[in-house]
């Protein structure tokens, strides 16, 4: 179920009004509810993979309880690498199998040993790469007690599935998400209200940003021979704002359904184009998933408290990871190994850690130097996102080659004003918003109530008029 | 929880007010069109006697108004530029829900692609979407999934972004409107054509089953109100395609007839009659119109 459809439209209050009116009174019940809407919410999709999550919880489940007798380090070790297999097992059959199969006949092609490819016509679960790094958390934690496991398998199966975050994110830890199915939770109007709010505006990046800028995005990048290179620029940059306001809207439309059930989900984003610097960036972009990398696989490695050459390694690992959990294509693997080589310099320099505020924190304006830097992470990011929204890499190369051509500094062929004059605006309340966890959290908080119901007013309007050709969410295909 | 539900019921109530106000930005957009074929098909303003049906060779090569003249059948021109089958299988379900039934129609043919999903032929949308004001014209563009069902119940769904236009739009001067619908071609391009005398194939293959259907459904359509479906096949700048032929043939009503321009004629052998290889200019539509004209007055 999409969240941006009406059969979610639907859903929500259905699922709102049982959980706080039928099942309030009885945690079990509310938690069983959340299990069965989640399961729901999924199956729309494709049911058939309900027994892949049910599956993967119940391993993860058994394996945590089993930690918790076990008392000898090397049998646990053993139940913790069970876990990993298991769980990376099925997510490699199921997004790398073909990309692993395929390139395997292609390396024996080069040196001239010709075999037939065996690859597979598999269907990629929705949200597998979310819900496996979920559940890998809470055996890794279990393992390291830093949390206790779980006896309660209804709040295990609710933690997994948990409808808003299921299929895209943000990738919650079991040390903060798991123990609030334990609580009995409470009808908080403010935090109801603030979820509307953030569900509101992910829809208006979702609708009216992203779908509109992919329009434009999609015909560039799909027939990059016939632009001008300005054209080009013009595509990238779209794309640019499609992600962003695809996965980030998507982020806050669950973090907001999530507060409307009484949950606290982690901030997955937080302004990342006003980054000044790519470390900034890193901090603030797909913040559930850099820190889960960051905690699980680049603090183990050895982080950066090492010899240089182990910093440097384990910064390469963690970006070639990261770009290989996004899909199983060069292409992303290049996009990681892009932004490792944009982090570096800053690592190497001790420079990674300076920009740890909010730019221009007191002042309605950045200064001149914020701008530039600003401008020139921006541009950065955008060099890379080529390569993300690219179908390979040659044709990543060719779209490169034609924006550093000759027609740079042509006038653009496709320039839609009305999408131009909404990605401005959409960048001024982004900017006045950025305080907050999230963008209207803040926003006219001062202001008179009939401002604020304008404001969101026009919001929603905006919502149905620029209403952009319905597109999947980017992150499900990850 | 008292408060966020009276909250809510109160911020919706006022939005849906508000947003009921779009009404005149839909109303505002339908005025703004040169085309109102539509618009007076919904209006029962059209009671004739002999439509034209078809895509651009309809539109361009048949010229309703010499056809009532010569026939003496009241005529009016109902084809689309770009209209695939279903998209005229539509208009014919229009024609029937709100005017009289006509005696006759008078349907171009796209010989060879009239049953080729895969040609740049559509169910043209855009010419519904600034007519959104209209219930009907709302329930078939969510039957097209362009619109979702929200829209019967909040008219700022039925708004779009192409409906903020500050000037109405003016037809293109290649083919601009005449009197009873038709839109011949008025502007030759520059430049010869080549006529091709290699005769194509055709194969089953390419055809799209909804087409089919659709043009199925339009000759039930028309047995059930008794009307006469003459198919007309247009000339192309090159031989006549007979592979095409015999296939329409299997899929047409007997009751219904055919009718082929003249191939002998060596008037569409002359590129000064095609502004290019599939339509005719304006001369070449009146030489082809009169040949039509003459085969309904010998039924």
């Amino acid at each position: 179920m999409l969240f941006n459809s009406l059969d979610f439209a639907v859903f929500l209050p259905v699922v709102f009004l049982l959980y706080w009116f039928i099942t309030s009174k009885n945690l079990k019940h509310q938690n069983l509810l959340l299990v069965v809407a989640s399961y729901v919410f999924y199956g729309w999709w494709d049911y058939r993979f309900l027994a892949l999550i049910f599956l993967s919880s119940i391993v993860d489940y058994s394996i945590g309880l089993q930690l918790k007798k076990d008392r000898k380090s090397s049998r646990r070790k053993r139940l913790l690498g069970l876990s990993i297999v298991f769980n990376l097992g099925f997510l490699g059959f199921f997004k790398y199998y073909n990309f692993f199969a395929d390139n395997f006949v292609e390396v024996f092609s080069f040196f001239g040993k010709q075999i037939s490819s065996n690859t597979l016509n598999i269907i990629l679960p929705v949200g597998i790469s979310f819900y496996t790094f979920q559940t890998l958390s809470y055996t890794i934690d279990v393992y390291k007690r830093k949390l206790e496991p779980t006896t309660d398998f209804i709040s295990f199966l609710a933690f997994v599935s948990f409808f808003p975050q299921l299929v895209a994110g943000p990738i919650e830890r079991a040390t903060n998400l798991l123990p609030q199915f334990y609580k009995k939770r409470k009808f908080q109007y403010n935090k109801a209200v603030d979820g509307c709010r953030q569900i509101l505006w992910g829809l208006f990046k979702k609708i009216v940003i992203a779908d509109n800028c992919a329009e434009y995005a999609n015909q560039i990048f799909n027939d990059t021979n016939e632009y001008s290179g300005s054209t080009l620029v013009i595509g990238a940059v779209f794309f640019t704002f499609q992600i962003y306001g695809d996965f980030s809207g998507y982020s806050d439309i669950a973090i907001g359904t999530s507060r409307l059930f009484g949950f606290n989900l982690k901030q997955n984003f937080a302004t990342p184009y006003f980054s000044r610097d790519m470390a900034e960036f890193w901090r603030r972009w797909h913040i559930s998933l850099s820190t889960w990398f960051r905690d699980y696989l680049y603090i183990p490695l050895g982080g950066s408290r090492g010899s240089t050459r182990v910093s440097v390694r384990n910064t390469l690992i963690i970006f070639l990871v990261s770009g290989f959990w996004h899909g199983a294509n060069w292409t992303y693997i290049v996009w990681g190994f892009l932004n490792a080589l944009y982090f570096l310099p800053l690592l190497l320099w001790h420079r990674n850690r300076i920009n740890t505020n909010i730019v221009a924190e007191n002042r309605s304006l950045p200064s001149f130097i914020e701008l530039l830097q600003m401008g020139f992470t921006f541009c950065l990011s955008v060099f890379a996102w080529i390569f993300f929204r690219a179908d390979s890499i040659a044709h990543a190369m060719n779209f490169i080659s034609r924006i550093f051509s000759n027609t740079l500094f042509k006038l653009p062929t496709v320039r839609p004003t009305y999408l131009i004059v909404i990605v401005v605006l959409f960048i001024i309340i982004e900017w006045l918003g950025r305080h907050g966890k999230h963008t209207l959290e803040t926003l006219f908080s001062n202001n008179s109530r009939a401002l604020r119901w304008a404001f969101y007013m026009v919001l929603i309007g905006c919502i149905f008029i620029f209403k952009g050709e319905e597109q999947e969410f980017i992150y499900f295909q990850f | 929880m008292k408060t966020f539900f009276k909250n809510i019921t109160f911020f919706g109530s006022v939005f849906f007010v508000l947003a009921q106000c779009s009404y005149f930005i839909l109303d505002r957009a339908s005025s703004l069109e040169y085309d109102k074929r539509l618009e007076m098909l919904m209006e029962g303003e059209i009671n004739k006697e002999l439509l034209v049906f078809g895509s651009s060779r309809g539109s361009g090569n048949i010229l309703a108004a010499q056809l009532e003249k010569e026939t003496g059948f009241s005529s009016y021109n109902l084809s689309y530029q770009a209209a695939n089958l279903l998209y005229q299988e539509f208009i014919l379900k229009t024609v029937i829900a709100y005017n009289n039934p006509p005696k006759k129609i008078v349907m171009a043919i796209d010989n060879p692609a009239e049953f080729n999903g895969n040609t740049g032929m559509r169910f043209r949308n855009d010419r519904l979407f600034p007519l959104s004001k209209y219930n009907y014209i709302n329930s078939e563009l969510i039957n097209q999934d362009k619109r979702t069902v929200l829209s019967k119940l909040l008219y700022i769904d039925r708004v779009s972004t192409n409906m903020f236009k500050t000037t109405k739009v003016n037809p293109p001067s290649l083919n601009p409107f005449e009197s009873c619908g038709s839109r011949p071609i008025i502007l030759k391009p520059k430049g010869e054509l080549v006529y091709s005398k290699v005769l194509p194939d055709y194969s089953i293959h390419v055809e799209t089953a909804s087409y089919i259907q659709a043009f199925k459904n339009m000759q039930s359509i028309c047995k059930k109100n008794n009307i006469q479906i003459i198919f007309v096949f247009p000339p192309n700048f090159m031989v006549f395609n007979s592979n095409f032929y015999n296939r329409f043939k299997q899929l047409m009503f007997p009751e219904n007839k055919v009718f082929v321009y003249d191939t002998l004629n060596p008037a569409y052998k002359n590129d000064r009659y095609f502004y290019d290889v599939s339509h005719l200019t304006k001369d070449g539509a009146k030489i082809f119109t009169t040949e039509i004209s003459q085969f309904i007055k010998s039924l």
